[in-house]
């Protein structure tokens, strides 16, 4: 590598840094307005509905509620440096911790979608775009149609009722069976954790509940994915080089999957990590068809509940997530394109 | 527009596009075509199985599902619609600006755009429901949030495709002001591009305010709101057609849609694809 | 004869000590909120406290009345201004150590500077005086009647262990995830997520006569399908959270019981007395009182599983009238409309969709109005946010949904707690109806300081008339407590004191 592209990516990565730094500024003045402007009076919901006037004044005071928004705002973003987010007023307990104990159970049924979702899709693509036009194409075509608009949770509850309730192949709900349910881990993924400690029947209990979920939150990316495999890799294939490659007699099969496919797959990489934003927010569907613990299901019991901070709090952590996974897709994308290289400072 | 029916090539096409205006025609027509009324509840008759009267059976309020999806169409879409008018309005003229300042205005905008893209729509409807109140207004909210970044990358890239074109450069040098140009030639010349995107949005917006309704967020009991009604008769599971015929609706509806929008894409420009699927560096 | 030593030690392997066998599995949808016997007013809180700490007096499940507990024997002095309590001397906390009048002061000054909401129903209490070990004096402000029932909610807890991790929020933190009771069990596993675990306590002092569990494991089951497959399956004993339609199916089914516990959990449509002009109106609070079905309630939504309302109280309460709450009639109430000029009122009810019973409610009560040509606004909450808008006139609705959870069954709990014009919406209490009558206030205030039970019970008659001829509210049904269990399950009973618990230190297994 030259020092020119040296120069040039580093500035690139220093850039997008910067970009995220002040997309989370961003991020944490959204979230915090949130919990301004909510109707009604803080320090009455901490306080109870039978507490005293003085206790309530008392309770406006510690919160810092008199204090105007620039100031509670600094001192909302001091607290979220030391990792407070806050307590549930519900609970008593820090939100922090509540969020922690949660986030391995939605990050496991965002990553099985992920799986499915290359797995499945990524195949299929390939499939609809060297037959293309073929009977297989369009059956493929309509499938991904169906997908794309088929809600998720109706599908969940529709998988739900025929593969769970009616026939006993997959379990109803959960992510362990009630025999296993005091099964603890370290680090709170199931999968990882149950193969620590050498216990392959969690394991694999957990991998029977997870399937339907994940599944049926993977239908509408599959579908997304599909068709853009099938769409760039039909692109590619028309490419001169790829003409250049038949011509000397390469099989075709390498053809495909060697040369055409590696530039296809560029851009698909690209929407699959755009995709991990979404996935965490729709864990939210899945979560409660099938009753299985998560930062989603915890967000919406905060909203019944009245509980802001819990809400925001997830709002952040997701938002969190979301930016440093367009970082790392930018960094990803940085690598795989070598145009980028050359031009990332000019082509801003 | 019209010509779209010339593009329309195999019979699921066909059947699409007469399922969209179907569903279009349901939803301004339906105060007319409903045989009950959506809202009449009655608990002598919970329950009850599809039947000549009842066509697609009653709820748990002895309410005429029938009634409610149709009505569920026109609620549903006019929130959609009005979703996607506001997103695109905001969205086109963040893009416009960004375009045609070009250098260090244009980076910073689309920066701010790149943070929200594909920001998922459903926590920050969570959100807001936390500080306004769960309903429509907190889903649309969110959704105009999240949303409006898709528009603003599209119809920049279009402007800035168009305008070094030949003939808008001639128009400038004419002395034609710049915002005729703008409303005369650039915008109605990304028109074509920005309806494929509407129609593919169409569906998707359908299915993250059905999702929000189903969670409790959005549309709220006895509103005809299909994702609702599917949330609603999730206890009652031997009353499978509660559940089973909104969810069917959603589905036609936002895959005709996409059919369209595919269509569409297809016809007006095959490289429109390049422009949509990379994330510009 | 080696067989009958193994089969023995199996037998007793389940035990943890002679008198107790088995483990419990009880399904609960809703994880508890903390162990902080401050909230021990929620239900989710009290469910596991209830056996866990002791107190002064208690409700056996099955009584309307109290028996002692910790206190031996109390008398009333002063004007029913203090009570002295004797104490057991041989209570002892789960870790050893004895309960003494200390404990019952601490406890009480806890919380009072903690403000629980368990103190809302212990009216005038001032203060407590330690008199030696084992006797107490409670002071009163004012004498009030239903004192010692008040008392069956305040868990005694442990001063040398509370005391120290008080902090600075009066011990919320620690108590929140800690227990410091004497009660028959002791929380040894508490994963709200998961499960909740307790164990019998072998100390306990009334010993362990009888048939009871070693263990009581509460699994928290979102998902009504999941608690009927377990409890099919029996990995669950007790599974409260059946679907309406599950609990009339397995009611013919033998291997299971379902138990419908007395209603005293009424519900009901509090009708803004002090909101716009036509609500002032008590004509026009009588036509919406008349636009509501009580029985197609009960038959439809219900089931059938709860008894038929008649007026605020509960009809098999002491002190109960007859009538006093106008009846279903759509037609007079569609004629008081027309005649005097109504019809196109638009009127606002706020409730908690979540809770399916006041979801119909308001489905029906809409679609009657809307016949008689009023038009009823609906307005989904959450409780939090609900009870915020009552605490202000302007903002209070015209109509609001609330139950009453009585915390021991006595009238005032229902009549003074809803109908009070010192506990109304704007004065932090549940009287969401707003409703201010100096008559009535007179009334509830003489029957609350009074100790003969007749004399009370004529009271509570008169303020049940005078409530329902100013047409205050609309009681909408009195639900029963239906649980479902398997036939394994030998000494269930509902508390009318302790809603939606159960008795878990009285049941065995069979």
């Amino acid at each position: 590598m030259s020092f020119e592209s040296i120069k040039n990516i580093s500035l690139y990565i220093i850039q997008r840094i910067v970009l995220t730094i002040i997309a989370l500024v961003v991020l944490s003045f959204i979230t915090f307005s949130l919990s301004y402007i909510v109707p009604g009076d803080a320090a009455l919901v901490a306080a109870g509905p039978s507490a005293g006037k003085e206790k309530i004044e008392q309770l406006r005071v510690e919160m810092g509620l008199n204090l105007p928004f620039y100031e509670q705002y600094f001192v909302y973003l001091t607290k979220l440096s030391r990792g407070d987010l806050g307590k549930s007023w519900f609970t008593h307990q820090p939100i922090l911790n509540d969020i922690k104990d949660l986030l391995p159970a939605s990050a496991e049924l965002v990553f099985f979608a992920m799986l499915f979702n290359i797995i499945i899709a990524i195949p299929l693509g390939v499939l609809a775009a060297t037959k293309r036009d073929s009977k297989t194409d369009f059956s493929i075509r309509i499938l991904v149609m169906i997908g794309a608009g088929i809600p998720i949770f109706w599908l969940g509850l529709l998988l739900q009722h025929f593969l769970a309730s009616e026939t006993g192949l997959f379990p109803i709900a959960g992510r362990l069976s009630f025999s296993n349910r005091n099964f603890e881990g370290s680090t709170g993924f199931l999968f990882f954790d149950s193969v620590v400690q050498g216990e392959w029947g969690v394991f694999w209990d957990s991998i029977w509940h997870i399937i339907l979920p994940a599944f049926t939150l993977s239908v509408l990316f599959i579908a997304v994915i599909t068709r853009t495999t099938r769409s760039t890799l039909m692109r590619a294939l028309e490419e001169d080089f790829i003409t250049l490659a038949r011509s000397k007699g390469i099989s075709e099969y390498r053809v495909i999957i060697k040369h055409a496919l590696r530039n296809a797959l560029v851009p698909t990489v690209t929407i699959l990590g755009m995709q991990v934003g979404w996935m965490m927010g729709a864990t939210v569907l899945v979560e409660e068809i099938f009753g299985r613990p998560g930062i989603g299901k915890y967000a919406v019991k905060a909203v019944t509940q009245s509980d802001i901070h819990g809400v925001v709090g997830v709002v952040l952590i997701v938002g969190i997530i979301f930016i440093f996974s367009n970082l790392i897709v930018d960094i990803v994308h940085l690598f795989l394109n070598p145009r980028l290289r050359k031009n990332s400072i000019g082509n801003l | 527009m019209f010509k779209l029916f010339n593009y329309l090539r195999s019979p699921i096409e066909k059947g699409a596009m007469i399922f969209v205006v179907f569903i279009v025609f349901i939803a301004l027509m339906g105060s007319y075509l409903a045989p009950h009324d959506p809202y009449e509840a009655n608990f002598k008759n919970t329950l009850s199985a599809p039947s000549i009267d009842y066509l697609f059976g009653t709820d748990a309020a002895g309410r005429d599902v029938f009634s409610r999806v149709i009505y569920g169409a026109r609620l549903t879409l006019a929130t959609t619609l009005f979703v996607i008018a506001i997103v695109a309005i905001i969205g086109i003229f963040v893009g416009i600006i960004s375009a045609l300042s070009g250098g260090v205005i244009d980076n910073l905008l689309m920066r701010f755009t790149d943070i929200w893209l594909g920001f998922p729509p459903l926590i920050l409807a969570l959100g807001f429901a936390a500080s306004f109140g769960a309903g429509m207004k907190a889903a649309i909210l969110a959704l105009i949030f999240t949303w409006w970044p898709n528009y603003a990358r599209l119809s920049r890239a279009l402007i800035l495709e168009t305008k070094d074109k030949d003939y808008i450069l001639s128009a400038k040098a004419m002395g034609v002001p710049n915002l005729r140009i703008i409303f005369s030639h650039l915008i109605p010349n990304a028109f074509d591009v920005l309806f494929v995107q509407i129609s593919l949005d169409v569906a998707a917006v359908i299915l993250v305010i059905s999702g929000l309704s189903f969670i409790g967020v959005g549309a709220q009991i006895p509103l005809a709101e299909w994702g609702a009604m599917i949330a609603d008769g999730r206890s009652a599971s031997k009353a499978w057609w509660v559940v089973f015929f909104p969810g069917l609706a959603i589905l036609l509806t936002a895959t005709s849609f996409n059919l369209i929008g595919d269509v569409l894409r297809r016809e007006l420009d095959p490289t429109l694809s390049k422009v949509k699927n990379e994330k510009p560096s | 004869m080696k067989k009958l030593l193994l089969l023995l030690f199996v037998f007793y392997s389940t035990s943890i000590f002679a008198g107790t066998r088995g483990t419990l599995y009880i399904a609960e949808n809703e994880t508890p909120e903390n162990l902080d016997p401050a909230n021990a007013t929620n239900s989710t809180v009290d469910q596991l406290l209830v056996g866990v700490y002791d107190a002064l007096v208690q409700f056996t499940a099955g009584e309307t009345t109290v028996s002692p507990r910790i206190a031996k024997s109390w008398s009333v002095s002063e004007g029913g201004k203090k009570y002295t309590f004797n104490l057991r001397s041989d209570v002892r906390f789960h870790d050893g150590s004895k309960l003494t009048a200390e404990d019952v002061k601490f406890t009480l000054d806890r919380l009072v500077a903690a403000k629980g909401n368990t103190m809302n129903d212990l009216a005038f209490y001032k203060g407590a005086e330690v008199v030696d070990d084992y006797t107490i004096n409670l002071l009163l402000s004012a004498p009030f009647g239903p004192f010692i029932s008040g008392l069956s909610r305040i868990y005694i807890m442990n001063k040398d262990l509370v005391k120290p991790n008080l902090g600075d929020d009066n011990g919320r933190s620690w108590l929140a995830v800690n227990e410091a009771g004497s009660g028959p069990y002791k929380v040894t596993k508490y994963k709200p997520t998961e499960e909740v675990v307790l164990e019998a306590f072998e100390g306990y002092w009334n010993g362990w006569s009888g048939n009871h569990v070693s263990k009581v494991v509460f699994v928290y089951i979102s998902e009504p399908s999941t608690q009927l497959a377990l409890l099919k399956s029996g990995d669950v004993h007790i599974a409260p959270d059946l679907t309406v339609d599950d609990k009339v199916d397995l009611k013919g089914n033998s291997d299971f019981k379902v138990d419908i516990g007395a209603a005293a959990t009424p519900l009901y449509f509090q009708l803004n007395t002090q909101g716009k002009k036509l609500m002032q109106n008590s004509l026009f609070r009588k036509a919406l009182v008349m636009a509501f079905d009580r029985e197609l309630h009960l038959n439809q939504v219900l089931r059938g599983f709860g008894n038929m309302p008649d007026g605020p109280l509960p009809s098999n309460w002491p002190g109960h009238k007859k009538g006093t709450e106008a009846g279903f009639d759509l037609s007079s109430a569609k004629k008081i409309i027309n005649e005097n000029g109504w019809a196109g009122t638009r009127l606002l009810v706020r409730y908690l969709p979540a809770i399916e019973e006041e979801k119909r409610a308001v489905e029906q009560f809409q679609s009657n109005l809307k016949k008689i040509g009023i038009t009823l606004d609906t307005e989904g909450m959450t409780w939090p946010s609900q009870a915020a808008t009552v605490q202000k006139l302007e903002t209070t609705s015209d109509i609001n949904m609330i139950y009453n959870f009585p915390s021991f069954p006595d009238p005032h709990a229902i009549l003074n707690t809803s109908f009070n014009g010192k506990l109304t919406g704007y004065n932090g209490g549940y009287n969401w109806a707003q409703y201010s009558s100096g008559k009535v206030d007179a009334l509830l205030d003489q029957a609350a300081s009074s100790s003969d039970q007749n004399q009370r019970a004529k009271l509570y008659s008169k303020v049940q008339q005078m409530v329902g001829n100013d047409h205050v509210v609309i009681t909408v049904s009195n639900p029963g407590s239906v649980v479902v269990m398997s036939n394994k399950v030998v000494g269930y009973k509902y508390n009318v004191a302790h809603h939606q618990t159960f008795n878990y230190m009285d049941i065995g297994l069979k």
